[in-house]
């Protein structure tokens, strides 16, 4: 145990020396050559705004991570729900890439101003639903993917064993797409808290980091903005990570050789 | 017939993709062959013999063009939904997700048992390939071998009196690959299956079966079929002996007369 620690250690120091040296020779910049915080914030600075309002940050990071994890479960259920339809009439086979590189081109951010018309702009749901459409594409992708690339030689196996349609998409087709609903996520998930944050730009409750970033920013309180934008990376991390360590637990065998 | 009950009969059987396209190719042409209860046949031959083919015809995972065939006197349709035969391939396909044990356990429950039967017969069946102290590690976590052994034992696990084995080893390197040989036999000799073998090793093919046939490409056709008279009881000596090389040459001049005289024809055609 404590071998595999030190060896775990050994992947951890080098990235954690990496930020240090970085935030240092950020700091000295800073400080040596007298830029404004308007410019760039020493990131004494940005550290004082952050921890001095911890409460506020937590907060903040909440309500827009609220809005991000609302998205990102609407926009993968849609996504999986897509994806099984799809496998299940066959005609997506060789639509799905194009018709999603296609579909995630328009600027569907760009439609928050729309929504927030179609439903009340004081509540979350514009938000929200801009998040999951966002969401919806690489996890309909990646699970329309996993679905249908399954071993020939399995489908056959499972035909000899006289499996019927409903039986292989169980226990076959499903948990072979276990790996790529990941590798979906993996995208998804940061993604959902960049696209909750962005929609806040558009106006609606101001309780959010979006909202705040852009507000702190207009009244020149920049080491604040940033700080807000220190959480909001920690947000995307924080839904990243778990994203890995569900992974890691649920489906051991990625990442691995496959079995022949 | 009188009455007695092939394992496999094929008569008449063809196989012809693409029918009346130009990129027509007779995979199987008027192919007759009965395997008897209990026999253990080879199919060999060059690729493109139709071998794979022919053993897919068995299984009902393609249909023949023409011609009758049968699997334990009903269609290979009727004996897939019966599962009166397992399939080994190539590739183990087992599924990374599932156990060694819970592997083994599939066909039992596409079956529909219970889940202590299931548990008991898939045990049972890892004793039989030496794999028990596996059962509840993941396929990747073992080798090739031990992963081809997993999916014969999963071949089994409804008991099916047909076994059909598309070059079941042929991935496997030479010393694992004469392990496996012996095992096969200890099988067949424990369970008293019928089993077509499809592999395109001459020493393999001789040293498993009662009898070889032997395929020839374009059309994919049955040229030859060599009895190899070694008796039931085969164990390492046997490769060491006369009788299993004459038949190893009996096998590869069956192979190389239609190979060879192909090869002949095309090489006057040339000149």
């Amino acid at each position: 145990m404590s071998e595999a620690w030190a060896d775990r250690l050994k992947f951890v120091w080098p990235p954690v020396l990496i930020a240090l040296a970085f935030l240092g020779a950020w700091q000295l910049l800073v400080v040596a050559r007298d830029i404004q915080p308007f410019l760039l914030p020493a990131p004494s600075l940005i550290a004082q705004n952050f921890f001095g309002d911890i409460a506020l940050m937590w907060g903040t990071a909440y309500y827009t991570g609220t809005t991000a994890l609302l998205g990102l479960v609407f926009g993968t259920f849609a996504g999986i729900v897509m994806a099984l339809l799809a496998q299940r009439f066959g005609v997506v086979n060789n639509l799905v890439t194009p018709l999603a590189a296609g579909l995630a081109a328009v600027p569907i951010i760009a439609l928050t101003p729309i929504l927030n018309n179609m439903f009340s702009i004081t509540s979350r749901t514009p938000r929200v639903l801009v998040t999951a459409i966002i969401v919806f594409f690489p996890m309909f992708v990646n699970v329309t993917r996993g679905l249908i690339q399954v071993q020939p030689v399995q489908l056959e196996l499972m035909r000899s064993m006289n499996a019927q349609p409903r039986t292989v998409v169980r226990t076959l087709r499903v948990p072979n797409a276990i790996p790529f609903f990941f590798t979906g996520m993996k995208v998804a998930a940061p993604l959902a808290v960049i696209a909750a944050l962005v929609a806040e730009y558009f106006g609606g409750p101001q309780e959010g980091l979006g909202s705040r970033i852009a507000s702190s920013a207009a009244n020149t309180a920049y080491g604040r903005a940033w700080a807000y934008v220190v959480a909001a990376i920690i947000t995307g991390l924080v839904f990243y990570l778990i994203v890995v360590a569900v992974e890691r637990w649920t489906t051991p065998w990625t990442g691995r050789t496959r079995s022949a | 017939m009188s009455g007695h009950e092939h394992a496999v009969s094929a008569d008449g059987v063809w196989k012809i993709f693409n029918e009346g396209l130009p990129n027509e190719v007779t995979a199987l042409q008027d192919v007759h062959l009965t395997v008897d209860t209990g026999e253990f046949i080879s199919l060999i031959g060059p690729s493109g013999c139709g071998k794979s083919t022919l053993l897919r015809v068995i299984a009902d995972l393609t249909d023949a063009t023409r011609g009758e065939m049968k699997v334990a006197g009903v269609t290979p349709h009727e004996a897939r939904e019966k599962q009166l035969y397992g399939m080994a391939f190539q590739q183990a396909a087992l599924f990374d997700w599932r156990s060694v044990r819970r592997n083994v356990e599939l066909p039992l429950e596409l079956q529909g048992w219970d889940k202590d039967k299931r548990k008991s017969r898939a045990m049972e069946l890892l004793e039989m390939v030496q794999l028990a102290d596996f059962a509840e590690h993941r396929p990747w976590e073992l080798s090739g071998g031990m992963q081809q052994r997993v999916a014969i034992a999963r071949s089994l696990a409804v008991d099916p009196p047909l076994l059909l084995m598309d070059e079941p080893f042929g991935a496997l390197d030479e010393m694992t690959r004469e392990r496996m040989q012996n095992e096969l036999l200890r099988i067949r000799q424990e369970t008293g299956k019928s089993i077509v073998f499809v592999t395109h090793s001459i020493p393999e093919a001789v040293y498993l079966s009662d009898r070889v046939v032997v395929m020839s490409p374009r059309p994919g056709r049955i040229t030859d079929v060599v009895p190899i008279p070694l008796g039931t009881d085969r164990d390492e000596d046997t490769r060491e002996s006369d009788a299993f090389y004459e038949s190893v040459t009996a096998v590869r001049e069956a192979l190389r007369g239609h190979v060879g005289g192909a090869g002949m024809r095309a090489r006057v055609g040339e000149v």
